[in-house]
């Protein structure tokens, strides 16, 4: 999963998706191109909600180590 | 009656104290309001009763001082409706006013016995502080800092000072836990524990504060939770350096302490403040929603959508292919009939100049016919003509040939005869040439023929003297010996 996209950029990118497909600037050619990125997009978001990457030991470390300085 | 002794007057304690007893009781024998401030409570929990020390300041000085006290009875009502009245409890540094009676008594000494308090006064107080800390702030430019600070998208990561045991960080983590039940959403948090009451707050809270800072990347939010109900003493959360604090740090700090009337400073300077944890909670799932909403209405959007625009450019392809077919199909049928006409016409055209064209083809065979007839008739008339012609021309020139021939013959047999006699002279000529030379006639005119050894010799080198040669003469030889040869000239 790529995580280079941070996921308010992910966010606005499939508002923006969904703007020009409602508004009908999506031409046949390029639906699958667009419809493959939303789904991408909507994995990436999907997941943030739903995974977190913090872990309280390694907070706890740094917070020692800072404090014996 | 003081005693005399060795020329002094000498009172004993209760004397005197019995005196000002009396003089206090004089002049001050009513109660009084007054106003000061209560540096301690001085509650003793065992009896029930306090022992307040009340003082008043100048520029921070102590100018003046003094005990007091408040029975039991009284503090239980005087609290209560402190209370009711402030949202906060009777408690060290707080400015009141209140109603008291100077008591003195010979063995305690002197000391105010209260007998009310006003809770308006201090409310006042209360608000006057809360107005001055807003103020100091607005000055300062930092009243709106934290909450001009980028709100994340997901508030996800999540800092709580709280203390631990309150009912207000259970409710607030137990919606968490349903969220991540309901909807899958996964906050990350972790407690900071600190007191969240009066004075001690003053500390705690900041002190947490700074150990966030040191590991802020790793959090999205700072939230301060308190409550749990029944709770009161929102003073210190009007205080300038918590509020400055809060104002000033750099990650957005949301509060859930709880308030009923006025907002604290600390709630107006945060990010967001909400009236009770589990409000506050909800605030976060709202972030939340916000987001996935959203994020699934898109799914579904783009999902209709899609299939929409393919069904829609299915539907207009298949129409287009119906319209194709039947417009083909007419022309087809329209180009079929006319070629079945054009056979037809061809048919029956051709049918009418076969038949013209077979009589006209019948006529002109037997023109042809006849006409050769005709002409091999005449031609063989004219055939038999030419060949009688030959025949006749034949004739006339082979006698005429024959003629020629004739005369030529004569002419040749002419010819022969003078030729013959022609050369029979020329003939008798030679002959005679001939004879002429015969040996007999030449050695007859005086020639001689010399030979050695029978040969006959025409060149002297080939004679030697004493070579023995014959000479041949007309009526005899000669025999004779080589004296010796010369060349005519030589002599």
């Amino acid at each position: 999963m790529s995580q280079q996209i941070n996921y308010s950029d992910a966010f606005d990118e499939l508002q923006a998706i969904v703007t020009e497909i409602e508004e009908g600037e999506i031409s046949v050619d390029e639906l699958s191109q667009k419809v493959k990125r939303a789904s991408q997009l909507i994995k990436i978001c999907k997941l943030k909600l739903t995974t977190t990457e913090e872990d309280v030991n390694k907070i706890l470390k740094e917070l020692d180590s800072s404090s014996d300085e | 009656m003081p005693e005399e002794s060795n020329g002094k007057n000498i009172f004993t304690l209760l004397e005197v104290t019995q005196s000002i007893q009396k003089m206090f009781a004089l002049h001050y024998s009513g109660s009084f309001w007054i106003k000061a401030e209560m540096n301690k409570l001085g509650y003793y929990a065992q009896s029930g009763h306090c022992f307040p020390e009340l003082v008043e300041k100048q520029d921070g000085k102590i100018i003046a001082k003094i005990e007091a006290r408040i029975w039991k009875s009284d503090y239980l009502r005087i609290n209560e409706n402190f209370k009711r009245v402030v949202r906060d409890v009777l408690k060290d540094g707080i400015k009141i006013l209140f109603l008291a009676k100077v008591d003195y008594k010979p063995e305690y000494g002197l000391t105010l016995m209260i007998s009310d308090i006003d809770p308006d006064f201090t409310l006042g107080d209360f608000e006057r502080e809360r107005l001055e800390t807003i103020k100091r702030l607005q000055e300062e430019g930092l009243f709106d800092r934290n909450r001009s600070l980028q709100f994340p998208m997901l508030p996800k990561r999540i800092a709580i000072i709280s203390d631990m045991d309150s009912r207000g960080y259970q409710d607030f983590i137990s919606i968490f836990e349903i969220a991540k039940k309901s909807w899958g959403y996964n906050f990350f948090y972790m407690l900071f524990t600190a007191s969240l009451q009066g004075d001690k707050a003053l500390a705690s809270i900041p002190l947490q504060l700074d150990r966030i800072l040191k590991v802020k990347h790793h959090f999205d939010i700072v939230a301060i939770i308190r409550g749990g109900g029944g709770e009161l003493s929102f003073t210190c959360y009007n205080n300038y350096g918590l509020s400055k604090k809060i104002a000033t740090y750099p990650l957005p700090v949301v509060t859930g302490i709880g308030h009923v009337t006025n907002l604290t400073v600390v709630d107006m300077v945060a990010y967001q403040s909400s009236i009770t944890p589990t409000k506050l909670a909800e605030f976060f799932i709202q972030k939340f929603h916000n987001f996935s909403v959203p994020v699934n209405e898109a799914e579904e959007k783009i999902r209709e959508k899609a299939l929409r625009l393919i069904s829609d450019l299915k539907i207009k392809f298949e129409s287009e292919v119906k319209l194709f077919k039947s417009v083909t199909y007419n022309i087809l049928l329209r180009n079929n009939n006319a070629l079945r006409e054009h056979t037809h016409s061809v048919i029956r055209q051709a049918n009418f100049i076969f038949k013209n064209e077979s009589g006209y083809l019948e006529s002109f065979r037997e023109k042809i016919k006849k006409d050769s007839l005709l002409f091999c008739s005449s031609e063989k008339q004219n055939l038999i003509q030419v060949g009688l012609s030959i025949k006749k021309d034949t004739l006339t020139h082979l006698r005429r040939l024959a003629l020629t021939i004739n005369r030529s013959i004569s002419q040749l047999s002419n010819g022969y005869r003078m030729i013959v006699k022609a050369r029979n002279i020329e003939l008798t000529n030679v002959e005679k040439n001939i004879n002429n030379m015969k040996p007999e006639n030449v050695l007859k005119r005086g020639y001689s023929i010399t030979l050695l050894n029978n040969k006959s010799v025409t060149v002297y080198s080939k004679l030697k003297p004493g070579d023995t040669i014959k000479t041949v003469l007309l009526n005899g030889n000669v025999i004779s010996t080589v004296n010796s040869t010369s060349k005519p000239d030589d002599k």
